[in-house]
């Protein structure tokens, strides 16, 4: 197994850039977004009140959310030593205090971490992932999860998703402002300067939501990169998503005796497995990608270019 | 070697979009140069072993005289391969027709002379695929594949194509997907024709060589 040997854990600069300017270009985003809301003269304290108090719940009760949204079940180190040692190996590595450990009984293979600083993470893995990977991958799926909270990926996601969560609030706000014409009071100029605003908080909605995407996915590579650095095994993670994606998993357990010629039409949509062209839209970067840059790494760190 | 169209090649494919049907020669000549690039690269080397498995017939006269007929068909003519072979049955019902030969190549147009003969005396229904033994060579440290381990090419005759199969037991559903998958990319980038769906993988446990 991998030797034990603790490397200092170095954030991604890459990443950490691109979090910030991803951040940033919301910022200006949600400034030009406030100035469009004042003009359409809405009482945005009242709002940010409400929104404040959502902020402050959903970032200091994530893990119980998360636990209860989940059907995740906290273990003790009694229940699970092996996976507690694991974890408690890899979080050693991180320098970072144990995480709380969680399982989700369910055959899908997946995993997850939570919490918003190092202090209040909390690690789920599923049973399924248990019984599929070796203890090699497994240890490089916890990894990569615990590299997102070493990241403080979940923090960054929060406020992004907080403030995508105030716009669309705020959209509403505004559309019921625009129909009833209450609320706001002392509205100027016609229903065109109105529908205009509509248009633009659309827009900035809109955008701001790719942003978010677009900070998710950066968040995949970087716990990628920096699983892998900790680890020094990029290739286990690699095997891990190979397994566990459903790629490999459509690989059949039947064998092609018990075919009958005459009824072996299966019919499977091709663009059900895809992993589909609208890469803007999702959260999680081609898992393609991710292998390709995982095998690409695991070449580099074998031949000592770094 | 035997080369076309002896059965099953449509000179145009109607309802696939103009795309034109393979013929079995087309998709398992593919397996020569594939193998030949892995083996280059250090990946892969063949065993001497090949087979054609197929579902036997009561009512088929070529099928009851198999072994005459390989005779003729494996050792009579011009060019024929010489290729030993061996009749077995599995424990499933079915019945390998065990090809041994040094020479990928003729290998290779042994099977497809095997196919051709049975399908040439209307048994083609009864075949159910072909299957290439391989081992995998890579050295351990370069971690691609695990050296020593025993690999098998299936060709389902069917579908036209080929796929990787890594058993790891000898039950239903003991097999190695992830090494698989890279070998079927592997495979695919070095010209094989590859089953595209991963559903269409099935295994074959306790192949009789």
């Amino acid at each position: 197994m991998s030797s034990l040997t603790t490397r200092k854990f170095r954030k991604d600069r890459g990443l950490v850039t691109r979090m910030y300017f991803t951040m940033f270009m919301l910022g200006i985003l949600y400034a030009a977004f406030a100035l469009f809301m004042l003009a359409a003269g809405l009482h945005f304290i009242i709002i940010g009140g409400i929104v404040g108090v959502m902020l402050v719940v959903q970032y200091y009760m994530s893990d119980r959310l998360i636990l209860m949204s989940t059907g995740a079940k906290q273990v003790s180190a009694e229940q699970e030593p092996a996976l507690h040692r694991m974890i408690k190996t890899l979080a050693d590595r991180y320098e970072m205090p144990m995480p709380k450990v969680a399982i989700i009984d369910t055959a899908i293979p997946n995993a997850f971490a939570t919490g918003r600083n190092p202090k209040n993470a909390l690690v789920a893995v599923t049973t399924g992932i248990q019984q599929r990977l070796s203890e090699r991958e497994l240890q490089a799926v916890i990894g990569h999860e615990l590299a997102h909270v070493a990241n403080r990926d979940m923090r960054v996601l929060a406020i992004a998703n907080f403030l995508v969560t105030l716009t669309s609030f705020l959209m509403t706000m505004l559309f019921w402002n625009m129909l009833f014409g209450g609320m706001g009071g002392r509205r100027s100029g016609g229903g065109g300067g109105i529908m205009m605003v509509y248009m633009v908080t659309i827009i900035v909605y809109f955008i701001g939501q790719l942003l978010v995407l677009a900070l998710t996915r950066y968040r995949e590579y970087g716990a990628d990169h920096t699983g892998a650095e900790i680890s020094g095994d990029p290739g286990a993670l690699a095997d891990a998503l190979e397994k566990i994606s459903g790629t490999v998993a459509n690989i059949p357990d039947k064998d092609l005796r018990k075919l009958q010629t005459a009824n072996a039409f299966l019919i499977i949509p091709a663009a059900l497995k895809g992993q589909g062209s609208m890469h803007l839209f999702s959260t999680h970067p081609p898992l393609k990608e991710r292998i390709r840059r995982l095998r690409e790494l695991e070449q580099r760190m074998r031949y000592g270019l770094r | 070697m035997n080369s076309g169209c002896d059965t099953g090649c449509d000179s145009v494919g109607w309802f696939s979009g103009g795309k034109v049907p393979k013929s079995d020669w087309s998709a398992l000549s593919t397996v020569v140069k594939a193998e030949a690039k892995l083996q280059s690269l250090g990946e892969i080397t063949p065993s001497r072993r090949a087979g054609v498995i197929y579902r036997d017939s009561d009512d088929n006269a070529f099928l009851q005289d198999i072994e005459t007929e390989l005779n003729m068909v494996l050792y009579q003519g011009d060019g024929a391969t010489k290729t030993a072979f061996e009749i077995k049955d599995d424990d499933r019902g079915m019945r390998w027709i065990v090809l041994d030969d040094g020479n990928f190549g003729d290998l290779v147009s042994s099977i497809y002379t095997v196919g051709n003969a049975i399908g040439a005396n209307g048994a083609g229904d009864r075949l159910l695929a072909a299957v290439f033994e391989l081992y995998f060579t890579g050295t351990v440290e370069d971690n691609t594949y695990r050296s020593g381990l025993r690999t098998y090419w299936i060709y389902r005759y069917d579908r036209k194509a080929f796929y990787p199969f890594v058993p790891t037991g000898e039950s239903e559903g003991e097999r190695d997907r992830p090494t698989e998958a890279r070998l079927g990319n592997d495979l695919r980038k070095h010209g094989l024709v590859v089953e595209k769906s991963l559903t269409e993988w099935m295994g074959l446990w306790g192949i009789p060589f």
